[in-house]
């Protein structure tokens, strides 16, 4: 199996398993809130295993909080911050190529009444200064979205250009990045970053599904999402979890390891597939400078989904936004905002790599492209 | 003594001598479909169907509420024309009178906005004392009497409490529509090609209410059509099957078969070759599951192979009837009995005609019988016919 799909989820690592079994002991199952020393032993673990995320993180413990997906640190930073800041302005600013958990919250937010700017993404899919510039300069901007890596194309915000500009232009504007692919890839560290938010998902670093993190950092007040007991400073009721924190931070433990030459690998696959499939007349979406885990790419002769089940025969898992629709064709909105052809765009496949993908597999995926075009492409 | 069902018959009491038949054939069907709701007695008195429970603590007929699913059930055997749930009980007028105010209590509990209501009666039994008349004279005093809210209106009230003397007396209100049409199994077997749109579901349904038994056909093109949309016929087979009975649904693997086709006939005949293709698989598998006929979903003009033209050139290739009970029914006409058998919502699922690679741009509407000739010349059909049946794959499909 060839499983190049580890943007959308990856495969739980063995690390994460033996700390999931280890967590569920009956030693350490209570409930961190009781006052029994059970409890208590429970309140320490998934305290010294908030500290070390935070540290990993280059953040300070009261500033993570565990959420059950990165969809669910999205809908708490930027409601949240929205419904406490009232009086922070009445404007956010973000891009039309975010990912759904961002944009389907300013949708929500527009329908409270906020003016949602959308700054222009050029060819390259990154945001165009000059435009974020101008939406800026309107005044009134309480919150600015951004996504650090791209989940369709691997392109990566020109972060340090846009904290810049931001600060120099609004300095109120709280930042709000989605860290998502991000994490594990790129060196993170929070709070040097100059964001103030930031949303992470366990369940892509190879970890379980059902983990996420948000940070908010020391200073920066948000209300709640989800109410009730007041776990984590109020700020995400419901019993902590130390089973999914503690497995959330085996994963980023082992992929905060080595970014750099797992980089170099997934750069040396990139550049191999993108080499050989542009021979065959593919066209590579990814911007060059994109992070090289991410490669999106449109084959000639075969719309994306039938390219999807074609390599599925030979057990190679890819992904698609353009899903197959006798009514209606749905196209990446990210790649037509990004100035892409829709009849392009209508061809285009994710392969997503992670670190434990091989030069061989691309070797084997090239020479299965080989195949597909022989007996399946209708010229 | 309990609830039990009352079903209707419909067409098959106008039958004459064989009547029998389709009687013993809608009792079977009966107690196929209502397997799952424990063990029942059905038996048939005059132009009735009675359903009761042979364990008196069955919970399908304790309340209106509880006996909606089986009521359902009985309502997608064709034969019945409707059904209700009905308070049988032994006694005089007294224990009538008992039950009527417990079976409105009932009623009114679940519709508090009723306001108006008329009593008919049926006395089968002639010992019994009252009349008809003298029956919804008498009940409906004494409902009037015991709920004071009530007002009788002979023409559209919100209930009618029905009575029945017979062996056994018998109080319903209110009827659950079936979908009439005459016993699956008292015709031949049809193979419907089943594709995972709107109007085929549709048509093996039609058929199925004349009576006919189904199997169905489906062509594959995997990896041009994803499993999700093999999964969609699958589950629309399983539809029709709650009215159909059990099937067979054959799934051809068309894929080879679609791309012969598109290297060696003109884009233009591509739809007509390959549905003279089809038809001639779809034949062959009936024949081999001793179908008599072929069933499709077509509808004059619908589409371009749905021209007359088109349809005459698909026609020729076979020999069997093929039945088109959509023919003349136009597009929401057939929605509206998607919607009706439950079917619609499964049908617009997105998973069909994923690849429009084999759709040609500007299909031939009116070919003509050279056409085919030539579009044909360079394709060996009955070579394709035979990887085709020799390629299906064999579903099971039945409605639990």
């Amino acid at each position: 199996m060839i499983y190049f799909d580890n943007s959308a989820t990856t495969f739980v690592s063995e690390a994460v398993r033996t700390k999931i079994l280890e967590l569920t002991a009956d030693t350490v199952s209570a409930n961190p809130g009781s006052l029994h020393k059970l409890g208590t032993k429970a309140a320490e673990v998934y305290e010294s295993i908030r500290r070390e995320t935070a540290s990993l993180l280059g953040a300070k413990s009261e500033e993570i909080f565990f959420t059950s997906c990165a969809t669910e640190s999205a809908n708490t930073a930027i409601k949240g911050y929205m419904s406490r800041n009232k009086r922070a302005g009445n404007a956010v600013i973000s891009t039309r190529t975010e990912h759904k958990a961002t944009l389907e919250c300013l949708e929500y937010l527009s329908g409270l009444g906020y003016e949602i700017r959308y700054v222009k993404v050029g060819s390259d899919g990154k945001p165009v200064i000059e435009s974020l510039e101008e939406e800026l300069r309107k005044g009134g901007v309480a919150l600015a979205c951004f996504t650090l890596v791209n989940n369709e194309t691997g392109s990566i915000l020109p972060f340090d250009a846009i904290v810049k500009t931001i600060k120099a232009l609004s300095p109120s504007t709280v930042i709000y990045i989605d860290c998502v692919q991000a994490l594990g890839k790129l060196p993170i560290s929070l709070n040097s970053m100059g964001a103030d938010m930031c949303s992470f998902s366990g369940h892509k670093i190879h970890s379980v599904k059902g983990n996420g993190v948000l940070y908010v950092k020391k200073g920066i007040r948000i209300d709640p999402l989800i109410l009730g007991g007041g776990q984590q400073d109020g700020m995400r009721s419901g019993t902590q979890s130390p089973v999914l924190a503690g497995a959330f931070l085996a994963a980023l433990k082992e992929v905060s390891e080595g970014i750099d030459e797992a980089r170099a690998k997934a750069a040396e696959i990139n550049c191999y597939l993108r080499k050989e499939l542009a021979a065959r007349d593919a066209v590579i979406l990814s911007p060059d400078d994109a992070l090289p885990y991410v490669l999106n790419v449109s084959f000639k002769g075969f719309e994306s989904e039938t390219m999807l089940h074609c390599l599925e025969i030979y057990d190679i898992y890819v992904s698609t936004v353009s899903a197959c629709s006798s009514k209606a064709k749905k196209v990446s909105y990210v790649l037509l905002e990004s100035g892409v052809d829709r009849k392009v765009a209508a061809n285009a496949v994710r392969l997503s790599f992670s670190r434990y993908n091989t030069m061989e597999e691309a070797v084997e995926f090239i020479k299965r492209v080989d195949e597909i075009y022989e007996q399946f492409l209708v010229k | 003594m309990g609830n039990v069902l009352l079903a209707r018959m419909g067409e098959i009491t106008l039958k004459g001598l064989n009547r029998g038949s389709f009687e013993i054939q809608l009792k079977s069907n009966l107690k196929y479909r209502l397997k799952k709701f424990g063990h029942l007695k059905i038996y048939q008195s005059q132009s009735r169907i009675w359903i009761e429970p042979k364990e008196e603590d069955n919970p399908n007929f304790q309340s209106m509420e509880a006996a909606r699913d089986i009521m359902k059930a009985v309502c997608q055997v064709f034969g019945i024309v409707s059904v209700s749930l009905a308070r049988k009980f032994e006694g005089d007028f007294e224990s009538i009178k008992e039950n009527t105010v417990e079976c409105i209590k009932e009623l009114l509990a679940q519709n508090p906005d009723y306001v108006t209501f008329k009593v008919e009666s049926k006395r089968g039994n002639k010992t019994f004392p009252l009349t008809s008349p003298e029956i919804c004279d008498e009940l409906g005093g004494y409902i009037l009497d015991t709920f004071p809210q009530l007002k009788v209106k002979v023409k559209n009230p919100d209930f009618i409490l029905n009575v029945e003397i017979r062996e056994n007396n018998y109080i319903y209100s209110g009827k659950m529509m079936a979908h009439r049409g005459l016993p699956v199994g008292s015709c031949a077997k049809g193979m419907l090609l089943l594709s995972g749109g709107i109007d085929s579901p549709v048509a093996g349904f039609m058929m199925a209410s004349r009576g006919m038994p189904l199997d169905a056909v489906y062509f594959h093109s995997y990896p041009y059509t994803s499993d999700l949309a093999k999964q969609k016929v699958v589950d629309l087979a399983k539809i029709v099957s709650g009215y159909s009975g059990r099937m067979t649904l054959h799934v051809v693997n068309f894929t080879q078969i679609q791309l012969d086709l598109y290297k060696n006939s003109p884009q233009d005949m591509l739809t007509v070759t390959m549905r003279r293709v089809m038809l001639k698989i779809a034949e062959r598998l009936a024949e081999k599951n001793d179908c008599k006929c072929l069933i499709t979903g077509e509808s004059l003009g619908q589409v371009a192979s749905q021209t007359m033209e088109a349809i005459a050139a698909t026609n020729e290739v076979v020999k069997m009837p093929i039945l088109r009970p959509l023919i003349g029914l136009d597009k929401q006409a057939t929605c509206d009995i998607s919607r009706k058998i439950g079917a619609f919502e499964t049908s617009i699922l997105p998973y069909e005609d994923c690849c429009t690679v084999f759709v040609a741009k500007h299909p031939k509407t009116h070919p003509h019988p050279e056409d085919i000739i030539e579009a044909e010349k360079n394709i060996d059909i009955d070579e394709m016919v035979e990887a085709g049946v020799a390629g299906t794959e064999d579903i099971e499909i039945n409605p639990f």
